[in-house]
């Protein structure tokens, strides 16, 4: 009894802390713009700004899929690695056919084509997501290179290509003009239509969405070719930025998305999360991110501090369940 | 009797000159080894792709089976692989270590079993012979390039962002020859960023972003690698930043990449070739070498040079669609160094 109550001590205030977790969120994102504007004012130059959204929008359109497959109580490890595939694919059907479309339309198909196969391996294989998708994230990782030994350049120097990428449309570059279109699409998604409230209530207990007659096998199929879908489109961007598909690109890119989503408070567990906490949590690591450089720290930071971030977010998760449990 | 004697000395010479054809052939044959061995780290990389390439040509040239097996850079499967190769009896074993400490055994049991065995780019304890290109070297080299690219084209200025990879020693080498190079004919060069691109584009791109955004007075980008040096130019464009008056300066020379990149940006005007196909070339040398007990050096300096203009890369290279051939003829004029000039025992 006694152990129990010492336990439980502290969950009351982390508690809370959690519950509030947008608004610790927000107040750390202030701070961190704050503290490190005033060790480096070129941190809110226009171009640092501009730097910053632009990395911001090629985790942001993954987070969202993932977002709403955390909620739905799955995950997809294989987010990098398709990345790379899909750009690389999106390069060379560009160059063989010489259309920027095609190349645009292949890379994103690609991409949806690797979320469908997810999807049909965790809903009808019935292997659990986690170790399907480290399967894929292999099967993509060697096959990119079967695909192309090499890095895919931008043969026909398409310039409509690369402006997918460093184009603006008034002051604000397109990149982050499609990942604003991605989140508010997907926001709308969850938060107004039945299907997101499917999704939550599929993540939050299975069975009981079955007897409420919502088919789950198929939403998540849906939510696991969406993501793939959008890591195709970001996948394309990122190859439009670097003017090449390059097979070596995204490594370690699933963590940082995975590690943005459970930031901004989405449950390992499944039945809970929000979009703009997502969008946060992309915030704050990419804050971090270029903090450590436009402050000239230890650059090594920038892999410790997201495996923190992901220690405490889940932790944090933890005290929250244990809460609302109560 | 004379001519029973004539006879005789003609039968006898025949008979001497077929025996010391048959011991000269027996002995050609024996300064080739028939079968050689290649246990790479990462076979999927381009580097090594090239290097198996060159192996591939020299072998065949020589007459030579050549086979190769993959670590994909896991210490155990590198081992395995090795001992693999020992067990079937190949003449010679070329290994390009995942990890030194990992491939100690390796040239234990090598030595013990008295298979000659060729390091290439990682020197390990007790080997006999590694064949490596000369990091610091590299730099060094492209780094006057680059002074006098700069002293000539770019008002004598050079302000460099350096997208580096501060883990290995290799990488940091360069960097260090890259800047002692420069200064050579620009003393007053200066490194304004140093990065941690992590060696691949999308890293490369994004930590150059934050840096041009933090101070984007720079002139020279180097890169540690081509993908390196790409990202950091995607970087500068993506900041709606003008080429002129910027020199990018790429290592390696790994695959088509750095080609496209010369031909299609202006700014990139100095490639720090390392010949990845020389250096396999020089290895399966090496291995003949030991087979037949020659003398060898314990570091072989496999050659590089910097290439500098837009069409430089065509004295070394022709390029057919997605295939780049190396000109043997040029490559091995280039002359390798007798010692590098600084090594990982000096950092």
């Amino acid at each position: 009894m006694s152990e129990t109550t010492q336990a439980a001590k502290p969950a009351p205030v982390l508690g809370r802390l959690a519950e509030n977790s947008q608004i610790v969120l927000l107040g750390l994102l202030v701070l961190l713009c704050i503290g490190i504007s005033l060790g480096s004012p070129q941190f809110y130059s226009v171009e640092n700004i501009i730097a910053i959204l632009r990395q911001c929008s090629l985790v942001l359109i993954v987070a969202a899929g993932m977002t709403m497959l955390l909620i739905a109580a799955e995950v997809d490890l294989s987010v990098g690695a398709s990345l790379a595939f899909s750009g690389v694919v999106a390069m060379d059907v560009t160059n063989k056919t010489g259309s920027v479309a095609l190349g645009v339309l292949a890379g994103i198909l690609f991409g949806g084509a690797v979320g469908l196969f997810n999807g049909l391996v965790v809903t009808r294989l019935r292997v659990n997501s986690l170790i399907a998708t480290i399967a894929t994230m292999m099967i993509l990782q060697g096959s990119v290179f079967l695909y192309s030994r090499e890095a895919v350049q931008n043969k026909h120097q398409q310039v409509a290509f690369t402006e997918i990428s460093t184009g603006y449309v008034g002051p604000v570059p397109i990149p982050v003009i499609i990942a604003a279109v991605v989140f508010v699409a997907a926001f709308i998604v969850l938060r107004y239509t039945t299907i997101g409230r499917y999704i939550y209530a599929v993540g939050a207990n299975q069975k009981a969405a079955r007897l409420s007659g919502i088919r789950p096998e198929r939403l998540k199929l849906l939510v696991f070719v969406v993501t793939g879908l959008l890591t195709g489109l970001a996948g394309l961007i990122l190859t439009s930025l670097m003017n090449a598909g390059q097979p070596t690109a995204g490594r370690g890119f699933e963590l940082t998305v995975i590690a943005a989503v459970i930031l901004g408070g989405t449950s390992l567990l499944g039945g809970r999360g929000t979009l703009i906490g997502t969008l946060l949590g992309v915030l704050v690591l990419k804050v971090i991110d270029n903090g450590i450089i436009i402050l000239r720290w230890d650059q090594n930071l920038q892999m410790v501090v997201p495996g923190v971030v992901i220690i405490v977010a889940t932790y944090l998760d933890l005290i929250r369940s244990r809460a609302n449990a109560r | 009797m004379g001519r029973i004697t004539v006879t005789k000395f003609l039968a006898s010479l025949l008979a001497t000159s077929a025996a010391l054809a048959v011991m000269t052939a027996s002995a050609i044959a024996a300064e080739t080894p028939k079968k050689i061995g290649y246990v790479t780290n990462y076979a999927t990389h381009e580097w090594y792709q090239n290097v198996i390439k060159g192996m591939q040509d020299r072998a065949g040239q020589l007459g030579i089976e050549f086979e190769v097996r993959d670590a994909n850079l896991d210490v155990a499967r590198m081992v395995s692989a090795a001992e693999d190769f020992m067990a079937q009896g190949v003449d010679v074993l070329i290994i390009t270590p995942v990890n030194e400490e990992g491939a100690v055994p390796l040239v234990r049991r090598a030595k013990e079993d008295g298979v000659p065995l060729v390091l290439e780019g990682n020197p390990v304890s007790g080997m006999t012979t590694m064949v490596a290109i000369c990091d610091y070297d590299t730099g060094y080299h492209a780094g006057v390039a680059a002074g006098e690219y700069a002293r000539d084209k770019l008002g004598g200025v050079a302000k460099v962002m350096n997208v580096g990879l501060p883990l290995l020693s290799a990488t940091v080498l360069r960097s260090n020859g890259f800047m002692d190079g420069l200064k050579t004919i620009l003393p007053d060069a200066t490194m304004v960023h140093d990065l941690d691109g992590g060696g691949n584009p999308d890293r490369s791109l994004e930590v150059s972003a934050a840096a041009l955004a933090q101070n984007g007075d720079i002139n020279i980008i180097y890169g540690i690698n081509d993908s390196s040096s790409q990202g950091g130019l995607q970087a500068w464009k993506a900041a709606g930043k003008s080429q002129d008056g910027l020199l990018v300066v790429g290592t390696g020379g790994e695959g088509l990449g750095f080609i496209n990149m010369m031909a299609t940006e202006p700014s990139y005007q100095i490639e720090a070739a390392m010949f990845p196909e020389k250096v396999g070339f020089t290895s399966i040398d090496a291995a003949v070498k030991l087979f037949n007990n020659e003398a060898v050096p314990a570091h072989i300096v496999s050659p590089t040079t910097p290439m500098v203009g837009t069409d430089s890369w065509k004295q070394y290279y022709s390029v057919e669609g997605t295939t780049r051939t190396i000109n043997w003829d040029t490559v091995n004029a280039v002359v390798p160094a007798d010692k590098c000039m600084k090594t990982a025992a000096d950092l």
